[in-house]
């Protein structure tokens, strides 16, 4: 297995630009498959940009071995086209894969498919995703493995019932292999996320069942290493409230409930930048 | 013929979890809460180190072994029929969506939690199960068929599974009978030439005793054990709907979308047959035992005979 994670030393500005121009292909080319598809969920991915970024090209590490690799689950699965991108900087899939999304004929779903190179888990059902997590993550130690565990969840997602259920059941476990995220930038499918339910006391409750709680910038891609770093040396479940922009970079949906926008703006954006 | 016995439904199956989990140091079992109603306890005293109590989590627990899966366990979850419906979804869109080796052993189904009322019988069970991709649903009918089904499917079939079991009530229906369990295929429990009564689970006791009664009558019947009913026997189901020309259902579930829904299926694509179905339409109630839920819905051999009556007169 190659060596992976960080060995401590901080990002140098080569890796940090390399980190940065790799999220900006895949920012353009998320806005790129509107002129594709037109359903797709731009706001979601263009918020998960940089968090999938730096866990790919910084911290997963790859393998056939389950246990002896890292898996990366994308609990939030709407924001598959964000996934696919940066799977396609990764060389797991072809960009040209990318402009068949939703397609008949494509190989790239909607939602994760396991049968997509890179997709650890099958997912768009929101809330799922932890519980799947806590069960790769207690198996991995079961057999005595190396392998990581990452969960990417929405801040919306956690009205669902299942998160509490797994919450909890991770710090029984006592998973150290087991990091969380939750993306907070403010908006469900309906409403600002203030306006359908509060989302305020997350922090708080994570923290008292026992989980190690940490924050970042997660479009900030020193902000997500510091953080990510510190986490992996804690001995117990950490989650990271991630703040994040619905539809970061893209200004005609930018920090609004707008999942969507047309090709006539995309083509506009993709030549003024 | 017997009714009842010594050894019951979930003790049998609580005894075999421990020696499959002898023979696969890879199965693990997992449980909501119901270790103990369901019999898991005796696997937990042998490996706790393999044993699971989620809490009352249900939908955790089917994600929780499909992570498990995924990683090369060979989770076992056990829990009440009823409970596991709460996860439905997440059978579906993890489990079955991911074909997981993950295999789900449900006791308390139909009426066997009889004093609990209609919140914890399950009578919609097997259609929700039969209706996913991937998932076969397998339904014994008494002890002695759970000890030919479970080692097969738990050790040799791979991708998801539905086992359907009750909880006491185990009248002897297959006691004596030498066959093996094989996936997708039913077992012929008596011959007859007039009518075919079909089923699974522990009302197969009456589909016998109606065929008795039926016999008297001269009226030659047949009984066929359908305990695996997904993948189902085609084949047998249509030899004897053509030698018979009648077939009666009989399932401790809902008539909608069940073990008659789906033989009327296969009857439909290969023989048109004339068909009742003996079964649930209602949500249940309590009582103080299983039988006398049977006989309170009518889900019992008299109803059996009397549709039978209809289809021959």
């Amino acid at each position: 297995m190659e060596k992976g994670g960080s060995d401590g030393t901080p990002i140098s500005l080569e890796e940090l630009n390399k980190l940065k121009s790799i999220a900006e292909r895949a920012r353009k080319n998320v806005i790129r498959m509107l002129f594709y598809d037109q359903t797709i969920h731009v706001g979601s991915s263009l918020s998960s940009i940089e968090i999938l970024t730096t866990l790919f090209f910084k911290y997963l590490r790859e393998g056939k071995d389950p246990i002896n690799r890292d898996w990366l689950i994308l609990s939030k699965g709407h924001a598959a086209p964000a996934l696919y991108a940066v799977l396609a900087e990764k060389g797991y899939i072809s960009e040209d894969e990318l402009w068949k999304i939703q397609d008949i004929s494509g190989l790239l779903q909607g939602h994760p498919e396991i049968f997509i190179p890179g997709v650890d888990m099958a997912t768009g059902s929101l809330g799922q995703g932890l519980s799947f997590g806590i069960g790769v993550a207690q198996g991995i130690k079961m057999k005595g493995g190396t392998g990581r565990v990452f969960v990417i969840m929405g801040d919306g997602e956690q009205d669902e019932g299942e998160i509490w259920e797994a919450m909890t059941h991770a710090v029984t476990r006592k998973l150290d292999n087991l990091v969380a995220f939750i993306e907070l930038n403010g908006y469900q499918l309906d409403d600002s996320t203030s306006n359908v339910k509060p989302k305020e006391f997350l922090p708080d409750v994570w923290k008292s069942v026992g989980w190690k709680t940490l924050n970042c910038d997660g479009h900030d891609f020193v902000s997500l290493i510091n953080t990510i770093d510190e986490a992996l040396k804690v001995k117990a479940p950490v989650v990271i409230f991630a703040k994040t922009l619905r539809g970061k970079g893209f200004p005609v949906i930018e920090n609004s409930k707008r999942q969507r926008s047309s090709p006539d703006d995309a083509r506009k954006f993709l030549l003024n930048s | 013929m017997m009714q009842g016995s010594s050894y019951s439904i979930r003790d049998t199956f609580g005894k075999l979890l421990v020696e499959l989990g002898e023979k696969n140091k890879d199965i693990v079992v997992i449980t909501a809460d119901v270790g103990d109603s369901t019999r898991a306890m005796y696997f937990r005293e042998k490996f706790p180190d393999r044993y699971f109590n989620v809490g009352i989590s249900e939908q955790d627990m089917i994600n929780f072994a499909a992570g498990l899966s995924a990683v090369g366990f060979k989770p076992l979850i056990v829990n009440f029929a009823m409970f596991v419906m709460r996860a439905w979804e997440q059978v579906r869109n993890s489990v079955a969506r991911m074909n997981l080796d993950v295999k789900i052993l449900v006791t308390h189904s139909g009426y066997s939690d009889s004093g609990d009322g209609s919140s914890h019988q399950s009578l919609e069970d097997i259609a929700l199960m039969r209706v996913l991709p991937n998932m076969k649903v397998i339904v014994p009918a008494d002890p002695e068929d759970i000890k030919r089904s479970l080692p097969v499917v738990v050790q040799e079939l791979r991708g998801p599974l539905y086992y359907r079991m009750g909880r006491e009530y185990s009248p002897s229906i297959t006691t004596g009978m030498d066959y093996d369990f094989k996936l997708g295929k039913a077992y012929v429990l008596k011959d007859g030439d007039d009518i075919a009564i079909m089923g699974a689970g522990v009302v197969l006791w009456d589909a016998l005793k109606a065929a008795e009664e039926l016999e008297k009558m001269g009226i030659s019947t047949a009984v066929i054990n359908l305990f695996s009913i997904k993948p189902i026997d085609e084949d047998t189901i249509e030899y004897y709907a053509r030698k018979t020309g009648r077939v009666v259902t009989i399932e401790e579930h809902s008539i909608y979308g069940g073990i008659g829904s789906a033989v009327a299926e296969v009857l439909a694509k290969r023989y048109p047959t004339k068909m009742r179905f003996v079964g649930a339409t209602t949500f249940g109630r309590s009582a103080r035992s299983q039988r006398d839920l049977l006989d309170y819905y009518g889900i019992n051999y008299k109803s059996v005979v009397s549709a039978a009556l209809e289809l021959v007169k």
